[in-house]
């Protein structure tokens, strides 16, 4: 069963277009990765799906609910992680969680439960008394995380849950995100690590200028990108005079950025001589050459010329 | 060194709020305070409004009326002493002087004059004013009129045996002599006294006292009020205001809370402002207590509604500042906060009106000096306007919420 279906959605601000008519479903249950480079529409997306941000054309259902019909009954089962710590800092951790999940009517006896599970689960059940303001920035990101799940939502959007975190509570907090999977609980992830998303998602949507370009799971992403391995070129320094040599000497599917030339193998016993031959012709001197398997990253960075940090 | 200095002029200059708060500021509150000062010498120069109850009704006292209403130094209006005294103790009018039934027998008889004034001493300025002007001139008439009367009985004793005609030209002569030594000026009070009755007791000691906790506890809760408003502004910028809205909650009851909240603070605030001047100055908080527990609550709630108002309608915390400094100061500077209204020349009472201040704090004065009953429509015009103040600042604050600070994508 899809958990959610988003049909040509479209949205603008002022001239400038976010969302242009993408489309995609999710089932119950699963963890799906949305990636994109920066203002490619993911925020958009998200801030749509969790009802913030109202369309200008095209549905999504939630849970068999008409989302501009339910706003309020599909609210009550999303649960939004968002990107800031969005907390009060003056309140303790406990005072915190109380607050955000009496606002999905809670029973009092059932959320004093969960806040005390979750903060064992998170780890920072002995500084629960403690205001925000002494908490470092990844027990913030792991308190941030707990007052989205005190509802038990049925669907979760995790809009990067571990920028700038130590690796404690990475680790933490990665341990929390499977167990909630397991659980069956419908994520939707947003990460610039592409470990993460590899690591995590049942499938992945890549979105670009407001589009998805497309998604599938990883084995699918490969194929889709036609992609077996990648071969990297580094040189010692390459200006835009050499770059513009390169682009028109070689032939194939490649990137140049930093310094690096990445060439999109099928063929990578045909295809590596003859890189190495052209750059000699060409005058070219790697100082390194390497031989990646085809990760994420690299149909990232071939799907829309840009690395996922850009 | 001098590169800093270059730098930090920079800076200064760059900074509207500091440019606003050390110019602009200052200009408008020397403004205000001058021309709530310099109406002293306005006030000297405009007639001043006289209340007149002729309860004698006799030629004498219409006579006295017409003179007065002659003054250039008097606005005189007659009304029945009933709604004369009502104006004066709402605080509308300033004194009512009241020709008591037998004045022109008394007159006639060269015995007290049964004069009075009846008075809001909270007006001081313009009762000083106002004495200094029937002093000069209504007792200097009457003075005058006595004089010529036992001037005439004298004559009658003296010559009571001329002959009747050159008796009335005598009393024609003397008249006329009266009558042109009042128009020139002349003349004294000849010892008439008119009484003096403060037409409101002083239950509470001094108006000042009044002024001071009233004036001050109005400010200050406007200010507390616009930064617990601004709070929204930082909920905004730190990301909770946006998570609040993922919650299944109506937006607009983000901004009720957190009025319900603003009104509590304000409530806790004028309760803890006014106990202590009960200890501390022996403030009678049970002179009218379902009075004042009213002016309590809806002064929070419109000064609620203002600081609810000023947060939707700044786009950032410092716009708020900026405003909040601007607004407040300059509605307390003419809502009376700062100086009492009633010093105030007549066309600033009237600018004052528009500011909270000045219907909290004449609320209170209701309360304290005027003892209005809380059933008295003067009295609950206060509590009523302030409340329609609220409603109509948080009416805007609704529709600019949605504008401004729901604008978050």
């Amino acid at each position: 069963m899809d958990m959610i279906t988003v049909k040509d959605l479209k949205k603008s601000y002022d001239a400038q277009v976010a969302l242009n008519g993408i489309s995609f479903s999710i089932k119950e249950g699963e963890f799906y990765g949305l990636l994109g480079p920066n203002g490619a529409g993911k925020t958009t997306t998200i801030s749509i799906i969790s009802t913030i941000v109202e369309a200008d054309e095209g549905t999504v259902t939630i849970n068999g609910m008409d989302l501009n019909k339910n706003k309020i009954e599909c609210k009550k089962i999303i649960g939004v992680v968002p990107q800031e710590i969005a907390l009060y800092d003056k309140l303790s951790a406990y005072d915190n969680l109380l607050f955000w999940g009496s606002l999905y009517n809670v029973e009092k006896k059932l959320l004093a439960q969960r806040i005390e599970d979750t903060l064992h689960l998170l780890g920072l059940h002995d500084r629960r008394n403690d205001i925000i303001k002494t908490y470092s920035g990844g027990m913030k990101r792991r308190i941030n995380i707990a007052s989205a799940l005190l509802h038990t939502p049925k669907i979760l959007f995790m809009d990067e849950p571990t920028v700038g975190i130590d690796p404690q509570s990475r680790h933490l907090i990665f341990e929390v995100i499977e167990k909630l999977h397991k659980q069956g609980m419908t994520i939707v992830y947003t990460t610039h690590y592409m470990e993460e998303a590899e690591r995590f998602c049942d499938r992945i949507g890549i979105i670009d200028k407001g589009e998805i370009i497309s998604q599938g799971t990883l084995s699918e992403l490969r194929d889709f990108s036609k992609m077996k391995e990648s071969i990297v070129i580094r040189f010692a320094e390459l200006n835009a005079e050499a770059e513009e040599k390169l682009k028109q000497n070689i032939v194939g599917e490649f990137t140049i950025s930093d310094s690096s030339l990445v060439y999109y193998s099928g063929d990578i016993k045909s295809d590596l001589p003859k890189l190495i031959i052209k750059c000699g012709e060409l005058g070219f001197v790697p100082t390194q050459i390497e031989i990646q398997k085809v990760n994420l990253e690299t149909i990232f960075l071939k799907l829309t010329g840009k690395q996922l940090r850009d | 060194m001098l590169k800093i200095a270059i730098k930090d002029l920079r800076l200064f200059i760059s900074d509207r709020r500091a440019l606003l708060m050390t110019f602009f500021m200052p200009i408008a509150l020397i403004s205000i305070f001058a021309m709530a000062f310099g109406g002293e010498h306005e006030r000297n120069s405009r007639p001043v409004p006289l209340l007149v109850a002729d309860l004698d009704k006799s030629t004498s006292t219409k006579d006295l009326i017409t003179q007065l209403d002659s003054l250039k130094s008097l606005e005189v209006t007659v009304m029945p002493l009933d709604s004369a005294e009502r104006l004066v103790k709402t605080g509308e009018q300033s004194a009512v002087l009241v020709f008591h039934k037998g004045f022109k027998d008394s007159m006639d008889a060269g015995g007290n004059i049964p004069i009075e004034l009846e008075f809001d001493q909270s007006k001081a300025a313009e009762i000083g004013i106002l004495q200094q002007a029937l002093m000069s001139n209504l007792m200097r008439m009457i003075g005058s009129k006595m004089i010529m009367k036992k001037q005439m009985e004298k004559v009658d004793k003296q010559f009571g045996a001329v002959d009747p005609s050159i008796l009335k030209n005598i009393h024609d002569e003397i008249e006329k002599s009266f009558a042109e030594n009042g128009a020139q000026g002349g003349g004294n009070d000849n010892g008439v006294a008119m009484k003096l009755s403060p037409l409101i007791e002083e239950k509470q000691g001094n108006p000042g006292l009044i002024q001071a906790v009233a004036g001050t506890a109005v400010m200050m809760l406007l200010f507390g009020l616009v930064a617990m408003g601004a709070g929204m502004l930082e909920e905004k910028e730190n990301g909770t205001l946006k998570k609040l809205l993922y919650a299944p909650i109506n937006p607009s009851h983000i901004l009720f809370g957190k009025m319900i909240a603003s009104i509590l603070v304000a409530l806790l605030q004028l309760t803890v402002l006014f106990v202590y001047a009960s200890f501390m100055f022996k403030l009678d908080l049970m002179l009218n207590l379902p009075a004042l527990i009213v002016m309590m609550l809806t002064t929070s709630y419109a000064c609620a509604g203002f600081g609810m108002f000023l947060a939707s309608v700044a786009k950032s915390r410092q716009q708020v500042q900026m405003l909040s400094s601007l607004i407040v100061l300059t509605m307390s500077a003419i809502g009376g906060s700062m100086i009492p209204t009633f010093i105030m020349p007549e066309f600033m009472q009237k600018i004052s009106m528009i500011s909270i201040n000045y219907w909290s704090i004449q609320g209170f004065y209701d309360i304290y000096w005027r003892s209005l009953p809380f059933t008295d429509p003067a009295f609950l015009m206060r509590p009523l306007v302030l409340v329609i103040i609220g409603t109509v600042m948080m009416s805007i604050s609704l529709v600019f919420f949605r504008k401004n600070v729901l604008k978050l994508a």
